[in-house]
């Protein structure tokens, strides 16, 4: 059944090339990339679609579609994809979300030639980090990525785009030395020559030590990209700055690396230094829950708090991972999914209203219901999405998650108390700042001075946009099982590394 | 008869095409939709008749042989946890769907007419199906995660339709504080559930009794942990029953529209956490102290809700206070451990309560033409008065649910309150004197809000009841109470206060103006108003209150049918030798301890005639301070009444400004939540933002501004000037030379 053909090269390689040949297009204005770029993705979405469809087994755990080739010879660099019911999920919600971003992006007039290049050098980047087996290529796709996101910032943008996009740049290259200095020193550890491979690295044991330096110095490249906190101050800065169309990537792709990254590495391959630090991540991440809410309350920038809020979803995401238990993770890559589409969609919704009104500050604004009740509806939707309302699906992935909290062997009875009330207070205030933002911006009457023909509601292809991204939510809170059956079986295999030790 | 149970799941999705049709069109094709606008209503209501039928047929099959159905799917399933779905049909369940489906019918085919000048005509009738598919999927739900699912959709709908009118920041701001103090509830009641969850490892109602029931029994488990748990579950019931600490939402709800405020926050929803206790009834049973604190939190919810309805000037907020009170009599029944009281009272307080509020919104709606549109004016007692001669049909079905809620004999009240304050004897007498009080005060309260209504003479044409007039209305003010110098203390007069709130009124107008909001600048709109003003004072004066429509009085007769007949079914009939009750019948299996197998005639009567004669000493007390006929005018509300006696009887005075100020003020409550809560948690978070903002991202900022400088410092060392490098080489030479020649010779 093995086919030897090369899917996860082509699907990997084929936006970079999109990308690169979209200089030999004519210039005929911006219709042309936009285009271009929405049939590329709609290709390639279509294309991983058909390949997990027909070549891909839900039911077997091992590593699939399996690709090998080396690259540098002397330093055993090999050219290794594959993926597995980890990875499966954000593959998909990758091609999902990049596809809708680049509808999202077609206000976008200034240089779009540039814009569409860099987003399209984007996917390539996120879908060859969630199928590389290989630590260096990981690396190499980490960074990768960087560079589009930081030219995306700085170029379009708010005011502050510049200092914005620098704090992004260097949080997360500051993140990356820790993660090259992590995977140089977990590649070259122990035998003669070097081993990046994953399959051999995760065999492999190390000086408790040793792998809690590792450990550490994975957890704070993907610390600054979840985001957790103390290292969280980029996003509400790059997310209040960014285009966004940009933001839907940010919001929906890149926090997901993080998480990726702490499951696929820290979890897969240094299961010792997880098991003793995973106290830690959940008290992190239940403070990070409180933490990131109540600082949502302050923020006057209607998109800083929805970045905010999207650092307080991120601990349950923490929380889940370090329950170490089958009902937590699968919780936690239910809730990676789940806020990747919810917080695109609310990003994208709050984009395009404050292009319409002209305002980015909660106070200024008032009353646009009445003219766009489109937006309006697809708002308080996503926001009752995203404060958890049953039938969606950020209220199955937080029930998983308490579950898998309640049901963890591993902490004591008080502990858990403690850790579950105090993420349920988190479900208090979830509803406060979302609601009194909606009711901000929404609710209310005012009279506007800007001319009526900005004052249009949402058109088709917005509404397209959202509804797409509403769906799955549904569909998820109704039917969760769709998700779990991809992940279930790879998560036990992760635990069962926990148990035999 | 098997069929009907199978099948019954269908009573779930029955309204639920509605809305989805009704969302799909107003985003896809809206006109289309809005053409065909009375059809939604139509088949909204066909659709729950439907739900009804198959209602009616589940409860004659759980009165004939009464036995549980449960019907169960797997949702989600994994290895270490797997959540189920399904129905339970049972007496409880089959009772709370036929309130729903009937309360329901009604409300829908009121509103058809009620909202129909609304543009969110649609968007109503939407939310109304969803609420209903809400409300009986939770009462049809199997196992606690499901009714957490549906308790938080109830929870949603009733936001977006106390928000419905979003326009007016009032009710933006109402909706939100009842979502955020539903969420407690929510929080509290997700906290039971994974708690009782933890201990048990099962969500399944009969499992979880079962096996905390042998727990306690063979002390398997911490027993302060299940009571915290239990206590928790409990507040799930307190937030979405508006009980004592969280109750404050319910009269802000009043901001929704009438309907609404008749089937969710009357009748069904509320009804809710009281539904929740009986659900959970065999848990709460076997874990010590939690009756005690659910009859305790009744006590103080009926008491409370009472003193708070006496001073209202808004009709609807003061049915709602009512609502409180009642709501604490139902919830304090389970408490002291009638169920069956409980829930036949709350069946007999649904309708009863419903036909007042759908009685009130009939009022509103024929005041809006003479006093216009804000809800200050409109829902305002103030302005009422004499409404008796204008609203005949109105005035019948109001008067006969006040008096049903007083609990006068024939009326269904009568029999369940009976019923709960009969029991309350054999429970303490403490709480029995409480709740007799109480009996009387409703009935006082009520009969205040007839008489202000209903009786003496029309008020709004003595008020002049216009904001440009203040001087002319000041110095009415100066003749009524001129006895002394004028001091006019805005605090304890509501219609001074609400004059402020001439923006509201702007609101109201460019909202009900259809499409033409778009483009009115604001002065256009005031210029209208002052149109509309000089219009209404030329020509309006003489206009009066008229009767609303037939599809209005219709619902409105068929609740006071249900009024006058549903305390039937609690009412013992002596057949021969055998005893026989239906709603006994019904609840086989969840008849209270207390309950006799025959009927003491005797002491029912003593019991009822005490019940009866507090009642009617609070509807006389009424009718001495309210139902003056002659002198209605000067009668306006308990302040004016005391601040005209205020030189003779002063002791009595205070004391009615200290209960008046205590309604007025909600019990401080409110106030306490505001600054309190409200403001702790904004510190809070302006301290954690600064926190944020100048602590942890000042570091970083300050590690950049850092490495500028050193960048700086040593670009400017490395200045690419050759003379500089010059001078330091040979500075640094000539150093080297004199050390040399210092140390060498």
């Amino acid at each position: 059944m093995t086919s030897y053909f090369p899917w996860l090269t082509i699907i990997v390689v084929l936006p970079i090339f999109a990308a690169s040949s979209i200089f030999f297009l004519p210039h005929k204005g911006n219709k042309v990339f936009r285009w271009y770029t929405c049939c590329i993705c709609l290709m390639e979405l279509l294309l991983t679609t058909y390949v997990f469809c027909y070549h891909f087994q839900l039911d077997d755990q091992l590593i699939q579609l399996e690709e090998d080739f080396k690259c540098i010879n002397i330093f055993d660099f090999h050219w290794r994809l594959g993926i597995d019911g980890l990875s499966i999920g954000p593959i998909l919600l990758t091609g999902f979300i990049t596809t809708l971003a680049t509808l999202a992006a077609w206000p976008v007039t200034r240089n779009s030639r540039l814009f569409y290049l860099l987003m399209l050098v984007m996917y390539s980047g996120q879908i060859g980090l969630f199928s590389s087996r290989d630590l260096l290529l990981f690396f190499i796709m980490w960074e990768l990525e960087l560079i589009p996101v930081y030219l995306l910032l700085s170029m379009w943008g708010g005011k502050k785009r510049l200092y914005s996009a620098t704090k992004f740049i260097l949080y997360t290259a500051g993140g990356s030395v820790f993660l090259l200095i992590g995977v140089l020193g977990m590649g070259l550890y122990g035998s003669n020559e070097p081993t990046l491979d994953f399959e051999r690295l995760a065999n492999q044991s190390y000086p408790v030590a040793l792998e809690i330096i590792f450990y550490f110095g994975f957890l704070i490249a993907y610390a600054v990209k979840s985001p957790i906190i103390p290292l969280h101050t980029w996003l509400p800065d790059t997310h209040g700055e960014a285009h966004y169309s940009t933001c839907m990537l940010l919001a929906g792709i890149l926090l997901k690396m993080g998480a990726y990254g702490l499951i696929r590495i820290n979890m897969e391959l240094l299961p010792h230094a997880h098991s003793l630090f995973s106290p830690w991540l959940v008290i992190v991440g239940t403070i990070q829950i409180i933490y990131a809410a109540s600082t949502s309350f302050g923020q006057r920038n209607l998109k800083k708090r929805i970045a905010c809020s999207s650092v307080s979803h991120m601990g349950f995401i923490i929380i889940g991972i370090g329950s170490i238990t089958d009902t937590g993770l699968n919780g936690a890559i239910l809730q990676i999914l789940s806020h990747g589409f919810i917080g695109a969609a609310l990003f994208f919704l709050s984009g395009t209203s404050c292009d319409r009104i002209r305002f980015v500050y909660l106070d200024e604004m008032g009353g646009i219901s009445l003219p766009m009740p489109k937006i309006f509806t697809m708002f308080s939707s996503f926001s009752m999405a995203s404060l958890a309302l049953p039938g969606m699906s950020g209220f199955v992935a937080e029930l998983v998650v308490f579950l898998g909290i309640i049901t963890s062997p591993k902490y004591l009875l008080m502990p858990k108390i403690l850790i579950t009330f105090v993420m349920a207070i988190g479900m208090i205030l979830t509803p406060i700042y979302l609601l009194s933002m909606s009711r901000q911006m929404f609710y209310g009457y005012k009279l506007f001075n800007v001319p009526n023909s900005l004052f249009v509601d949402s058109g088709p292809r917005e509404l397209f946009v959202s509804i797409c991204i509403f769906l799955p939510v549904i569909g998820i809170g109704i039917y969760p099982d769709c998700v779990f059956s991809l992940s279930v079986d790879k998560i036990e295999g992760i635990l069962s590394n926990y148990f035999h030790r | 008869m098997e069929h009907t149970y199978q099948y019954a799941y269908i009573i779930l999705f029955l309204p639920l095409p509605v809305t989805m049709s009704i969302g799909f069109g107003l985003l896809f094709v809206p006109t289309a939709t809005k053409n065909i606008r009375r059809m939604w209503a139509f088949v909204s209501v066909l659709l729950l008749s439907m739900v009804m039928g198959f209602s009616v047929n589940l409860a004659i099959q759980q009165i004939n042989g009464s036995f549980i159905y449960q019907y169960l799917c797997s949702w989600t399933i994994n290895n270490d946890f797997s959540l189920e779905f399904g129905y339970l049909i049972d007496p409880l369940t089959s009772i709370m769907s036929l309130l729903i489906s009937t309360v329901g019918i009604m409300v829908l085919m009121y509103s058809d007419n009620y909202m129909s000048h609304d543009q969110g005509y649609l968007r109503f009738f939407a939310y109304m199906s969803f609420f209903n598919t809400s409300m009986l999927g939770l009462v049809t739900s199997s196992n606690l995660i499901q009714i957490h699912i549906f308790w938080e959709l109830v929870g949603m709908c009733s936001y977006l339709l106390i928000g419905f009118w979003f326009t007016r920041p009032i009710a933006a701001s109402a909706c939100q504080k009842a979502f955020v103090i539903n969420r407690v509830g929510d929080f509290g009641l997700l906290l039971g559930i994974l708690g009782f969850y933890w201990i048990t490892g099962s969500l399944e109602f009969r499992d979880l009794f079962e096996i905390v029931n042998n727990l306690i029994h063979n002390n398997g488990v911490n027993l302060k942990f299940a009571i915290l748990c239990a206590c928790l579950l409990f507040l799930g019931a307190v937030a979405k029953s508006a009980q004592f600490p969280l109750h404050v939402w319910l009269p802000d709800a009043m901001e929704g529209p009438t309907p609404i405020s008749a089937l969710i926050h009357a009748a069904t929803m509320v009804a809710a956490g009281i539904f929740l206790v009986a659900r959970l009834r065999p848990l709460f049973i076997v874990i010590p102290y939690i009756m005690n604190l659910i009859s305790l939190i009744g006590i103080i919810t009926l008491l409370l809700g009472a003193t708070l309805a006496l001073a209202q000037g808004d009709i609807k907020r003061s049915l709602a206070y009512s609502t409180v009170s009642q709501l604490g009599y139902i919830m304090l029944a389970p408490g002291i451990g009638s169920y069956r009281a409980a829930l036949f009272h709350l069946i007999t307080h649904a309708y009863s309560k419903a036909l007042l509020f759908l009685g009130s919104g009939s009022i509103i709606h024929s005041m809006e033409p003479v006093v216009g549109y804000s809800p200050d004016k409109s829902q305002n007692m103030v302005l009422m008065g004499g409404l008796k001669k204008y609203v005949p049909v109105t005035r019948i079905t109001f008067l006969l649910g006040t008096l049903s809620l007083c609990g006068i004999p024939p009326l269904a009240c009568f029999w369940s309150k009976d019923e709960i304050l009969t029991d309350s004897w054999l429970y303490s007498p403490i709480f029995a004197i409480i709740a007799y009080f109480t009996a009387g005060l409703t009935a006082f309260y009520m009969f205040r809000v007839y008489l202000l209504t209903f009786d003496g003479c029309l008020r709004v044409h003595f008020q002049n009841y216009s904001s440009t007039k203040r001087s002319l209305f000041c110095s009415m003010s100066v003749s009524v109470w001129g006895r002394e110098p004028l001091k006019i203390d805005n605090e304890n007069l509501p219609f001074l206060i609400l004059k402020r709130n001439i923006n509201n009124k702007v609101f109201f107008f460019s909202f009900f103006s259809k499409g033409t909001y778009k483009n009115k600048i604001y002065n256009n709109v005031i210029n209208r108003m002052q149109y509309f003003r000089t219009y209404f004072q030329n020509k309006y004066t003489y206009m009066y209150p008229h009767e609303s429509e037939n599809t209005v009085l219709f619902p409105l007769l068929v609740l006071v049918l249900f009024t006058l007949v549903v305390g039937l079914i609690g009412i013992p009939f002596d057949q021969g030798v055998i005893y026989f009750d239906i709603l006994s019948k019904w609840l086989t299996t969840l008849t209270n301890p207390f309950q006799k197998n025959s009927v003491d005639w005797y002491e029912f009567l003593t019991n009822a005639i005490f019940s009866v004669s507090v009642s009617l000493f609070g509807l006389f007390i009424a009718s001495i301070f309210y139902g003056s006929v002659y002198s209605s005018f000067q009668n306006l509300n308990l302040i004016n009444f005391f601040v005209k006696r205020r030189p003779r009887r002063i002791l009595l005075d205070q004391i009615k400004n200290v209960i008046y100020n205590w309604s007025y003020n909600r019990g401080y409550i409110d106030i306490f939540y505001t600054k309190g809560l409200t403001m702790s948690i904004r510190r809070l978070s302006k301290l954690i933002q600064f926190f944020d903002r100048y602590i942890i991202d000042g570091i970083t900022n300050g590690i950049g501004v850092a490495s500028f400088f050193l960048g700086e410092g040593i670009r400017y060392i490395g200045g690419g000037r050759i003379s500089s490098y010059l001078f330091l080489y040979l500075s640094y030479v000539s150093i080297f030379f004199i050390f040399y020649q210092y140390f060498y010779f």
